[in-house]
């Protein structure tokens, strides 16, 4: 079944086409890797979905309703979430706040006075409860990356897109998010990961979905996806289509 | 008692305990003055703490309370002039207009995704030229005459002219902080200071924004308009010089960058110290002086008070309430100040100044944001942004 | 009818000129330094009181007055920008202070020259009510001076900005001033220099004010009403669109004027700075997408 069902979706800036007629599609309690190389529309896509850009053209099914006709906030109520590759805190706010707020404000209206409380479950789960009332610029790349995942899963999501979470971050760090990706989706979140690093993509998917230059190039299964010829051209180039 | 509840009852504490003021006056025999005074003080209350719900909490920076005031002024200076409607039936009239051109102009200017804030700041400039424009223009509103308020008649029951502008003024003042502190700590204060701190992202996780704000505008637009409709009555002679000229939108922004922008009190705070200190500047004649402490002070607190007197004065409330009571009685009975007011106002002062004197033992980090400039106190982190 | 028509047309063509020298400095601060510097209405007011005093107790020409109102009007500029450099503030910062600037030196100035009106003694002042004529038309040569300065300054930014190191400089910092400074560019000293400018055109509006208005205080505070939308309907930063929105604005206001008398102005002026503002943000000159 699924999730989200996204077909020709079409975005232009100026004269770029940074979406040239792409189809998505996510099935219920998925892991959907989107990647592709610098500038494949990967980011245009998710910024797209979350209604932080409006497409040209296109329609996009989530729950009944058509995201890409609706407002980010009613987007967030269909429970469709999203996080930043960048992190991007309330920066007045505590984490606690931070997370507080979202709930408030997620897919149900939560109470101003349950919100505090309840944001205490998304912090454990991030292993954010002993900064959580800090000041937020006291906290580390890799904790402001957990905290934007908190936010985003205080909404009560029923699919999560992920926009480079690993950026940025070293090994051990990256290690302890994909463990975090995998409990997330073992909440019964349906998630969709862009990324870069390739082989953590390739490991964590069920499914994977390849972009270039704003059109999908590829879709399926992870490993057999990654082996096929227009993919690699994609990324190596055309010297080494022949490989 | 839960948190609100405790917070109500400390407003209508202070609505009894403040309605006795007059009585008071009349009573001990002293000036009428005092009762100016203090609903001159309640005008600028109301005007800042409006103006903070929109550009304090949201962000949005309006420079367009003069609009606000002066729809205000003249609705109630044509209806119950030009057209003799009963005063306070035009009263509810000059702020729900008023609230409504706030409305209009939100309409126009929240739609419009590309306008930032400092487009929205521009915009709020021109309205409020516009329409001084468009009373000057137009006859039916002022035409260059003005408008002699002083034949308005007003209800007995509110006594006097000084007690019945006392009165009202103080129900609009103490609406509006009512209002300010609703909005302050409920979802829609969260919401609000969200958006101020990143609205896109506020609107990804579920935040209406065009709604809140909305809200923030119409409100401030409201109660700037309602409190402008009493004032009428005090402008006497209402032109449009006099009405739509930069000291309202200037004396707000001074007031709540003072007072504190992340606090529904701050800017109360904020008035009622540049109120004092003004008039007394006035009296003492040295009008010229102070337009030029005015705006070194405005500029001196925004690079060193970053979140206004307020939260400094919570944070060190003892000290404060110590220090004020302490100035208070030494100057009345050593008779130093010539007057309640000046011993009012030197005792404040004082307060204040007492209060800034930085202390070694907190360590202040400093958060930079979009919207007005932010510390977190250590002491004071329990007050950062909403309950 | 229609010669009072094309008076007006051509008088505010003129006054376009004045304009656009009174925008241009607010106009490029703002737009390559990302500060709305409220003072600049008191650095044209000083000006032109400066002018006035010079003037009069020289007994000399007001335009000499440029060769010692531009180096003062360039330092003032020079030394809020190292102000606001080392107080590390932030726009909603700069804003304020600079309102709180501007608020300082009215109150300065008011006390300096009263708010009785000054005009610079025509003994000494041969701009005052010269005019020259073509045809029918009455052409005042004061604004007509501000008009060629203000082209002077579009064009000499034009090339400044297109042909200079510093010009890429400044386009390379408001693009992105963390990369700017990555790649060797001082970006504090280009700030500061900007500044400097900015202010010292600002400082010259107030010269050609002087030379033919009477001054009074207050008078800044009617000039946001023209600045503003100069700076909305020519585009952020942008000298020439400056000068082609100053006309434009001087046109509208003058015709206004004529059709429904002075009041009406302010009016027509800000309603063309709403409506760009609705329709056309980054302003009638500059091209879609840039800064």
């Amino acid at each position: 079944m699924s999730l989200l069902s996204g077909t020709d979706i079409v975005k232009h800036f100026g004269g770029i086409k940074a979406l040239d007629g792409v189809d998505v599609t996510v099935g219920e309690g998925e892991i959907l890797g989107l990647v592709g190389p610098n500038g494949s529309g990967k980011s245009t896509l998710i910024n797209v979905l979350s209604g932080f850009y409006r497409a040209d053209r296109g329609r996009a099914d989530f729950g009944g309703s058509d995201v890409l006709r609706l407002g980010p906030h009613q987007i967030a109520a269909a429970g469709l979430a999203r996080t930043f590759q960048i992190p991007r805190p309330f920066r007045t706010m505590t984490a606690r706040e931070n997370v507080a707020l979202s709930y408030m404000f997620g897919r149900s209206r939560h109470s101003l006075d349950s919100a505090r409380s309840a944001a205490g479950e998304w912090l454990e789960f991030t292993d954010l409860e002993d900064v959580a009332d800090l000041p937020i610029n006291q906290l580390t790349l890799h904790q402001l990356k957990f905290l934007e995942l908190a936010r985003a899963l205080a909404t009560e999501p029923r699919l999560l897109l992920l926009d480079e979470v690993l950026a940025g971050l070293n090994p051990t760090e990256v290690e302890e998010s994909i463990r975090m990706i995998r409990r997330v989706h073992a909440r019964g979140v349906t998630l969709v990961i862009v990324e870069h690093l390739v082989r953590v993509v390739t490991a964590l998917s069920t499914q994977m979905t390849v972009l270039d230059q704003g059109r999908v190039i590829a879709h399926g299964d992870p490993d057999r996806v990654m082996q096929e010829p227009n993919v690699i051209k994609a990324y190596l180039g055309a010297r080494w289509d022949h490989a | 008692m839960t948190k609100r509840g405790k917070a109500l009852a400390g407003f209508a504490l202070a609505a009894v305990l403040l309605n006795l003021v007059p009585t008071l006056v009349e009573a001990t025999d002293s000036p009428g003055f005092y009762i100016t005074f203090m609903f001159t003080a309640f005008f600028w209350i109301s005007q800042a703490v409006s103006w903070n719900i929109l550009t304090g909490y949201s962000g949005y920076f309006s420079f367009g309370q003069g609009a606000w005031f002066g729809i205000g002024v003249y609705t109630t200076g044509i209806l119950a002039v030009k057209h003799e409607w009963p005063f306070l039936l035009a009263l509810p009239v000059a702020g729900i207009l008023a609230g409504v051109a706030g409305l209009v102009l939100g309409m126009v200017v929240f739609r419009l995704r590309k306008l930032g804030g400092e487009i929205f700041a521009l915009t709020t400039l021109a309205v409020a030229f516009v329409l001084a424009s468009v009373a000057r223009l137009y006859s039916f509103i002022d035409g260059g005459r003005g408008i002699f308020m002083t034949s308005t008649p007003l209800p007995e029951f509110l006594g006097d002219f000084r007690t019945a502008m006392f009165r009202m003024t103080f129900v609009v003042a103490f609406l509006t902080l009512l209002a300010a502190y609703l909005i302050f700590e409920s979802r829609i204060g969260w919401g609000l200071f969200a958006i101020r701190d990143d609205e896109q992202v506020a609107h990804g996780l579920g935040v209406p924004v065009f709604r809140y704000k909305m809200l923030a505008l119409g409100t401030n637009a409201f109660f700037s308009g309602l409190m402008g409709g009493v004032w009428a009555l005090q402008i006497g002679f209402v032109t449009v010089d006099d009405v739509f000229n930069i000291r309202v939108p200037l004396f707000v922004i001074l007031m709540s960058v003072l007072g504190g922008m992340k606090h529904w009190m701050g800017p109360a705070v904020g008035a009622v110290i540049i109120y004092t200190l003004t008039d007394r500047l006035n009296s003492a004649g040295l009008e010229d002086v102070n337009q030029i402490i005015i705006g070194g002070l405005l500029i001196v607190l925004v690079l060193a008070v970053r979140e206004g007197i307020y939260l400094r004065l919570r944070a060190r409330w003892k000290l404060a309430l110590a220090t004020f009571l302490a100035a208070l009685s030494v100057w009345t009975l050593a008779d130093l100040g010539s007057s309640v007011i000046w011993d009012f106002a030197y005792a404040s002062l004082l307060t204040v100044g007492v209060t800034l004197i930085p202390t070694r033992a907190r360590r202040r980090t400093e958060v930079r944001s979009e919207g007005p400039p932010v510390a977190v106190d250590e002491e004071a982190s329990t007050d950062r942004g909403p309950g | 009818m229609n010669e009072v028509l094309n008076q007006a047309i051509v008088s505010g063509l003129l006054i376009g000129g004045l304009y656009a020298v009174m925008s241009v400095g607010i106009s490029l601060t703002w737009g390559a330094l990302k500060i709305i510097n409220l003072a600049h209405f008191s650095f044209i007011l000083l000006g032109a009181y400066a002018t006035y005093q010079v003037s009069n107790s020289l007994e000399i020409d007001p335009l000499l007055a440029l060769l010692f109102v531009l180096p003062a009007g360039f330092l003032a500029g020079v030394i809020l920008q190292i102000f606001f450099e080392f107080a590390k503030v932030d726009e909603f910062q700069s804003l304020i202070i600079s309102f709180g600037l501007f608020i300082i030196l009215q109150s300065i100035t008011r006390t300096l020259w009263t708010a009785d009106f000054r005009r610079i003694d025509g003994a000494n002042n041969p701009y005052e009510s010269m005019s020259f004529f073509i045809g029918d038309i009455a052409v005042q040569v004061a604004p007509l001076l501000a008009f060629a300065a203000a082209t002077g300054i579009a064009i000499g930014m034009h090339l400044l900005l297109t042909r200079s190191y510093f010009g890429k400089a400044v386009r390379a910092i408001v693009d992105d001033p963390e990369i700017a400074r990555a790649y060797g560019i001082d970006v504090r000293r280009v700030a500061v220099i900007l500044s400097g400018l900015a202010t010292s055109f600002s400082a010259a509006a107030g010269v050609f004010i002087a030379s033919y208005q009477s001054l009074t205080p207050n008078m800044s505070l009617g000039w946001f009403g023209i600045v503003f939308p100069v700076v909305i309907l020519g585009g952020l930063g942008n000298a020439v669109g400056a000068l082609g929105a100053g006309v434009i604005v001087g046109v509208a206001a003058g015709i206004a004027t004529t059709q429904w008398g002075p009041l009406s102005a302010p009016l027509v002026t800000f309603l063309i700075m709403i409506a760009a503002l609705l329709f056309r943000p980054q302003g009638l000159f500059t091209r879609q997408g840039s800064a």
